[in-house]
């Protein structure tokens, strides 16, 4: 097999191949690793590639197909896995300096899952530090960079399970998202990002301090929304070991796609997605609305009379628990962060007890806002980010300029390229983004589709509608 | 603000600059400025969220909004 044959291969078309036995998963997991060792050391989407347990791994699958023992459509699939999650005899950095010889004796609970689904693990890939930053530039590892554009990052923290992804160096991939740190590179790259409800997948086995505790999800890098489903198909449940996980059924993520969306009902909130909105994106998603009534689902305005606190919920929630988990480090290894992020950890230290129980109470508000919202809509739409991915040089500087107005990436409330997508993180809804256009510099645009708590039937429902009709997903980076 | 970040780098060993404790003391005056509207929220009845329950139903407390 040619390494160019693996460009955009999705597991839906892959998996009736290998299980009829005409694609060998070998064959296959050995034409990634290829692609893998001539892109990587321009996209740095790899933190360590484990090829021996990979072509294993392959070997194994062929040997069970061969004798009739399918396991079903992630059998043999090649995968990657974020650096924050455990990996059985695989460093493990979080991409940090402090764990750079960290070997977990044990896997994650998603990646047990996996290897009992029989998928092919490639490796780690890179990611910000410590997952505390959306744009993957690594101090000690170096930074991705975007496919579509070497220049500019791909947005993070996952930043390379979402590069991986999007070049085809693998067919999925798993992250870790806290306040849109799937759903963002998602965006960047043109890939589809999907945080699931929070609790839907178990989080046994991300390394602590990678995210925090409530609005910390595992998620999922694929190219298509059915493929997502695929995969959440069989990372869904109840994890007996992780009190944080849900035991509500999990059911046919498959069955709603391609069910009929006429005439369902999707709200957009009003008054906060606007906020710095770049021209071309602001038109992209415009252009994805009509799409949408144009597929027969009603558009209508919703308001939830507390957004405008959401960057305080999400700053007062992961902030002191993320300094409950680096307590021992900061003590012991502080010159070890990186500057900008020590200094973080430390004024974290200083949030007092009261504002942390008191954004938790004000969550729970704002989550029942969005219950009511949900009596008049059965998902909500919104642009992922702000703006396309910007260059290495943009995020080192700070700002973006856009229109000749100059942008900030960070503020008193965070960091702005989260400012989309953190909604989600501290309602725990389970939301998609998916590529719903490309800016006229050839870079791609994200659209989020939220719906209810455990309703990522009907994520995928609106997904796949649109992704079918526009087509975006066909689209990829010239490397 | 800086007087408790100069108490954190004596009790945790930080070893931080004048330059350093200043940036650190602006993080985390901006910080309580950004969380200061959370107390501005009636919460009362509201109990903390942990954890994401479809089968949780609002009260009639959850609608008083803003105090």
């Amino acid at each position: 097999m040619k390494a160019l044959d693996l460009e955009g291969l999705t597991i839906s078309e892959i998996a009736p191949l290998i299980r009829k036995k005409q694609i060998s998963p070998l064959e296959l997991t050995r034409g990634y690793l290829d692609r893998i060792r001539t892109l990587n050391p321009l996209l740095n989407a790899y933190l360590a590639i484990t090829e021996d347990s990979a072509v294993a791994a392959a070997k194994k699958a062929e040997r069970e197909i061969t004798k009739g023992n399918y396991r079903g459509p992630l059998h043999g699939i090649p995968f990657s896995i974020k650096d924050n999650i455990a990996v059985k005899g695989v460093t493990t950095t979080a991409g940090s300096k402090i764990l750079s010889d960290w070997v977990p004796d044990f896997d994650a609970t998603v990646v047990e899952k996996l290897k009992e689904a029989g998928v092919v693990i490639l490796g780690k890939t890179n990611m910000h530090e410590w997952a505390k930053g959306s744009n993957s530039i690594n101090p000690f590892y170096g930074s991705s960079r975007n496919p579509w554009d070497t220049t500019r990052v791909p947005g993070g923290s996952s930043g390379g399970s979402a590069v991986a992804v999007a070049a085809s160096l693998c067919v999925a991939s798993l992250g870790t998202d806290s306040a849109g740190s799937v759903r963002n590179p998602a965006s960047l790259c043109g890939t589809v990002g999907l945080k699931p409800t929070l609790g839907r997948i178990s989080s046994l086995g991300g390394v602590e301090g990678t995210g925090g505790y409530t609005v910390n999800h595992f998620g999922i890098f694929t190219r298509t929304v059915k493929d997502c489903a695929l995969v959440l198909q069989q990372l869904a449940g109840d994890d007996p070991q992780d009190p944080l996980s849900s035991d509500e059924p999990v059911p046919n993520y498959t069955k709603p796609i391609g069910s009929p969306v006429k005439g369902m009902k999707l709200g957009i909130i009003k008054g906060y997605f606007e906020q710095s909105l770049v021209p071309e994106v602001r038109q992209a998603f415009e252009e994805a609305l009509r799409m949408l009534k144009g597929l027969g689902m009603k558009i209508q305005e919703i308001t939830i009379p507390h957004m405008d606190l959401v960057p305080a919920l999400q700053a007062a929630s992961t902030r002191p628990e993320a300094n409950s988990d680096h307590d021992h480090y900061l003590r012991t290894r502080p010159r070890d962060y990186s500057p900008g992020l020590l200094y973080t950890l430390i004024a974290g230290l200083l949030i007092p007890a009261p504002v942390y129980v008191t954004a938790q109470r004000v969550r729970r508000l704002l989550c029942q806002e969005f219950d009511t919202a949900f009596e008049k809509v059965q998902a909500i739409v919104a642009p992922t980010l702000f703006s396309t991915a910007p260059t290495i040089e943009e995020c080192n500087r700070g700002y973006i300029e856009s229109d000749g107005q100059r942008i900030n990436l960070q503020d008193r409330a965070g960091n702005f390229l989260t400012r989309y997508t953190i909604p989600f993180n501290v309602t725990g809804l389970p939301t998609i983004s998916v590529c719903c256009g490309f800016s006229s510099s050839g870079l791609p645009i994200g659209m989020q589709i939220s719906a209810p708590p455990f309703q990522e039937g009907t994520v995928f429902q609106v997904g796949h509608a649109y992704e079918k009709a526009a087509e975006w997903y066909k689209r990829r980076p010239q490397l | 603000m800086k007087d408790a970040v100069r108490r954190l780098n004596v009790e945790y060993g930080f070893n931080l600059t004048e330059e350093e404790i200043d940036l650190v003391a602006k993080q985390a005056e901006e910080a309580a400025l950004l969380f200061r509207p959370l107390f501005e929220v009636n919460v009362t009845g509201i109990t903390p969220l942990t954890k994401v329950d479809k089968r949780v139903r609002k009260t009639s407390t959850a609608r008083k909004g803003k105090k």
